[in-house]
């Protein structure tokens, strides 16, 4: 513990200097403006910084990468909750709620919430990165596809608990998420399915487009020719903090979503978006108004935005301890260590212990920025909200087509955008959720490979998942989850129809109970 | 009868059942050794079943002639909007794209005044190009005379 | 007799055309596509290259990365790009692969190898062999014998099928008549994550990527696929050296769309030697550990050729996976 602090406030001392706080400071606003953009990423934001890296030193590019990577989940949630465009992928959740409080006039304290929430989860997991990477690293490294396999046939579960009202409904959403996400070339042999010869299908549809257009171009879609047009808002100062109340529901959803994200950010390829899904469901699940959730219940803000947050630093603990991608953003900053002569892997610690705590030590310093930096732009922020809708949303449509197409330069990512915007469009005014879709779209490829790369070296035995100790023990915790979700529907003997059947009878059926 | 959760379901069962043939081109292995037409088979053949299991439980929703679709004119617009874009763009430029969706939007379907179009167009169109092209050094393709 | 001075005129006119477009060229500048995303072992070659170049050259030259497909959408649309010296291409050896892999399923080809003129090659990595350091085989023989007591028992990972860490233990795999479970991943950093983490046996990987893991301990590094022995790993033993008559690189080169005119290419080939020998550039690739292997045009054509035809082998060897 001594050493620790020892290194922690060696580390202080280098982040504290003044060319490492410039660009730290440099690395966090862009990372916070490339997360507002829509459909830009940190991804996009490290590459365009990447060259600029090359000229400092590794202490410092290192530095200004992780400020991007972790300052663009504070920007994310800009945009999902003003306008529903997830500024990110992982801020998808943030969209649903978030938007919900903004349509209410509680833009501002959603926004404060999600910077609160941010910093918090942002802090309280470099703890756990600086205390715990080797240790962490190691049990992740352990994960091997049958593990993965578990992993994500939990996380299809968590999809039962994500959306209230029908479960055939929520569940065929599901289904046609993970269909879409077969598109592309299987990566198991080579065959390319769905792409009816179009190359940049290759490697599938692509999240950002789908997220953008699911989200953010369905809802333009959807209230642009409406009769009644959202009212402007002038928010006024009181109403930009957030209340007694949405603090106190705040608390624990951000204090579950940081374990959780962490956790989950750790296990290399689990991608950020998962971790504030798990977050929004299990959120759900724990919370005594579950109905509120959907219409702006605040720890569908909270709950997710840390998670996303701390999984940054998840992510970052096989990358600094082992040397081990988690992901093609570690992968990109282990490129940059390795352009500066420093070699991830797991002397990294020993060997390079200013780039591990000085870096840490950034991280801490960094989450601080972002809070101070996001807070006052809240006022800001807010005030895009007198714009009327007419002329906000062809910005938001044009925001959107730039976003997506900046992601790979290619307009099949603004095509894919538009047909998702149309289908998020009518199945909304069907009832459908769209939420699942866009996890079903993530989870399926990775599910696939994982389960198909268990088979390949168990050489076809589906036992390889009861024997193996930690997907044994994910999948039995599947098992009692879902049990325990259709226990209600047992043990009240309840009249399974209802049950299938639309949310108000069930709320109805609550009181009678009463 | 014909309520909204049983068309949505049938459209889904159908885009179900197109996916199943589509994917009979491909080898569908064993269960033991999934091939690459496995899981889109299995993944249909959820959705068929999960569609289904909404036009049984349909018949409570709300009918399809309740269903309103006041913005769809303008949601077509939109669309067709999008569409132009991505048409558009790699033909004659960002900019000009811009301008001219964002002209569509504001004049034509909107009818916003003639200045607040013109600004519009042209600070979104200028603007997102110095953010996107310039700045972020994303390469937006560039129109006639290299607008 | 006196038609013919005439009809030389129009060619002298292009002639002098043709030169004069290469003394101005580049007015522009010139985008070196890399068909990977950033971090990536193409954008690593082509950033230093590129800054090298533009010294010389006076004159921007940028690197775009046009990513997907496993980088089939960055090469077609070079292949497709116009002819004019401004689009470049730095790709790595999985150019011979893509499209033989879209033979193997009668896909139309994202592009065909034709379409493509090499400059020059810049950097060629013989791969790595190594198996888990906890694992009892010490040498490629042991590991064989092994292999051979117990067919498809020993797996390996891949950055994905018909990759090029693939390509690579499939010489291997024929030459020393084996069989080997093949894990595939998505890519060479998930890779090299799984045997890390025990849950395969060997991996073919770049030098770079491995030698702190080696150094660590938790590698052991048998062979590598190299003509010679490499400097970072002196006491490795060649294929060839222990018998197996196979090679392979993963090579990061230079290319222009075919029908770039030859003032240009020649223009683009003495810029990318001169860029070569610049200290800055040196200095780059020796932080990434990568040697630099320096071909011009015609000898990396031979190369190219040579390479692709023994990956186009290696191809219908392994066939589709019929399962």
């Amino acid at each position: 513990m001594v050493e620790t602090l020892q290194n922690l406030t060696h580390g202080f001392a280098i982040a504290l200097s003044p060319t490492v706080m410039v660009y730290a400071f440099a690395g966090c606003v862009i990372g916070t403006l490339v997360g507002m953009l829509p459909g830009v990423g940190p991804l996009a934001g490290i590459s365009l910084l990447l060259p600029a890296s090359y000229g400092l030193n590794a202490t410092t590019a290192i530095v200004m990468l992780a400020g991007i990577y972790y300052g663009a989940m504070y920007g994310g949630s800009t945009t999902s909750i003003l306008m529903r465009i997830p500024g990110e992928a992982a801020s998808v959740m943030t969209c649903i709620d978030g938007y919900a409080m903004t349509r209410k006039g509680r833009a501002g304290p959603a926004l404060a919430i999600a910077a609160i929430g941010s910093y918090i989860a942002g802090t309280a997991s470099v703890v756990g990165l600086m205390l715990l990477a080797p240790p962490l690293a190691a049990f992740a490294l352990s994960f091997g596809p049958p593990e993965y396999t578990a992993l994500l046939l939990l996380g299809l579960m968590v999809l039962a608990y994500m959306s209230g009202g029908s479960v055939p409904k929520s569940l065929s959403m599901a289904a046609l998420g993970l269909l879409l996400g077969m598109i592309g070339i299987d990566p198991m042999t080579g065959y390319s399915r769905f792409s009816y010869g179009v190359v940049e299908l290759g490697d599938g549809i692509g999240i950002v487009p789908v997220a953008v257009g699911l989200f953010g171009v369905s809802e333009i879609l959807l209230t642009a020719g409406q009769a009644e047009m959202p009212k402007v808002i002038k928010p006024k100062l009181r109403d930009l903090m957030p209340s007694r109340q949405e603090w106190n529901d705040s608390v624990w959803p951000i204090g579950r979503g940081t374990v959780l994200g962490f956790l989950i950010g750790i296990v290399p390829g689990s991608a950020h978006i998962i971790s504030s899904f798990v977050s929004y469901a299990v959120e759900r699940r724990l919370s005594k108004h579950p109905e509120q959730f959907g219409q702006g219940a605040v720890a569908g803000v909270a709950g997710p935005e840390s998670a996303n947050n701390s999984a940054t630093s998840g992510a970052l603990v096989p990358m600094l301890a082992l040397g081990v991608p988690s992901g093609p953003i570690p992968a990109v900053m282990m490129a940059a260590m390795m352009v500066h002569g420093v070699s991830p892997g797991p002397m990294l610690i020993h060997q390079q212990p200013e780039l591990f705590w000085g870096v840490i030590a950034s991280m801490y310093v960094g989450n601080v920025v972002l809070l101070v930096l996001n807070l006052p732009l809240v006022g800001v922020f807010v005030n895009l909200l007198r714009i009327p809708y007419p002329i906000m949303y062809p910005a938001i449509l044009v925001f959107s087509v730039v976003g997506v197409y900046a992601v790979n330069g290619s307009v099949v990512d603004v095509w894919i955008m538009a047909v998702m915007g149309a289908l998020g469009y009518l199945l909304r005014k069907f009832d459908f959720e769209t939420a699942p879709i866009v996890l079903g779209v993530v989870l399926a490829p990775m599910l696939e490979m994982s389960l198909r790369q268990s088979l390949a070296l168990s050489s076809g035995s589906y036992t390889v998942f009861f024997t193996r100790p930690i997907a044994a023990t994910m999948l039995g915790a599947g098992l009692v989850l879902l049990l325990f979700s259709l226990r209600p529907l047992l043990a009240k003997g309840a009249d399974w129809r209802q049950r299938f059947g639309l949310q108000e009878e069930s709320t109805l059926e609550k009181e009678e109970e009463k | 009868m014909l309520t909204r959760d049983r068309i949505g379901g049938a459209a889904l069962v159908l885009f179900a059942l197109a996916v199943m043939w589509e994917d009979r081109a491909f080898p569908l292995g064993r269960v033991s050794k999934p091939g690459p037409g496995y899981m889109p088979m299995l993944l249909a053949g959820i959705l068929v079943v999960m569609a289904i299991l909404v036009i049984w439980t349909g018949g409570r929703s709300p009918a399809l002639r309740t269903l309103k679709w006041p913005e769809a004119k303008h949601a077509i617009a939109i669309l067709a909007g999008c569409a132009f874009a991505a048409l558009a763009m790699e033909r004659i430029g960002y900019r000009l794209t811009v301008i001219l969706l964002v002209g569509f939007l504001l004049w034509v379907v909107e009818r916003k005044g003639a200045a607040v179009t013109i600004v519009t167009a042209l600070g979104l169109a200028l603007g997102t190009f110095y953010v996107f092209g310039t700045l972020l050094q994303v390469p937006l393709p560039l129109g006639p005379g290299d607008f | 007799m006196r038609t013919r001075p005439l009809a030389l005129l129009p060619l002298l006119a292009l002639a002098l055309a043709t030169a004069v477009q290469a003394q101005d060229f580049p007015t522009r500048p010139i985008n070196i596509v890399a068909p990977f995303p950033p971090g990536g072992q193409a954008d690593l070659m082509a950033r230093p290259t590129a800054s090298a170049m533009e010294k010389i050259l006076k004159s921007p030259v940028v690197v775009v990365n046009k990513t997907g497909a496993a980088g089939a959408v960055g090469m077609s649309f070079v292949a497709n790009s116009k002819p004019d010296g401004y689009t470049l291409l730095m790709a790595l050896s999985s150019i011979s692969i893509i499209p033989e892999a879209d033979k193997l399923f009668d896909r139309k080809p994202a592009y065909t190898m034709d379409q493509l003129i090499p400059v020059a090659l810049v950097s060629a990595d013989p791969t790595v062999f190594v198996v888990r350091a906890d694992r009892p085989w010490k040498s490629v023989k042991e590991f064989v014998e092994e292999a051979k007591k117990r067919p498809e028992g020993l797996s390996y990972s891949s950055s994905g099928i018909y990759g090029t860490l693939h390509m690579a233990m499939e010489l291997f795999v024929n030459a020393a008549g084996i069989k080997l479970k093949h894990v595939p991943y998505s890519g060479a950093g998930p890779a090299l994550t799984a045997i890390l983490g025990g849950h395969v046996d060997a991996l073919a990987s770049a030098p770079a990527v491995v030698i702190p893991h080696i150094k660590s301990g938790k590698l052991r590094p048998l062979a590598v696929w190299g003509d010679k022995r490499i400097a970072a790993l002196p006491d490795l033993p060649t294929f060839k050296e222990l018998g197996y008559d196979i090679e392979f690189y993963i090579w990061a080169g230079l290319f222009a769309p075919k029908g770039t005119p030859e003032p240009i290419m020649k223009k683009l080939r003495d810029t990318v030697r001169a860029a070569l020998q610049d200290a800055e550039f040196k200095n780059a690739m020796a932080k990434l550990e990568t040697p630099i292997a320096y071909l011009d045009a015609p000898e990396f054509q031979k190369f190219w050729d040579k390479d692709a035809k023994m990956l186009a082998d290696a191809i219908k060897r392994v066939g589709k996976i019929e399962e």
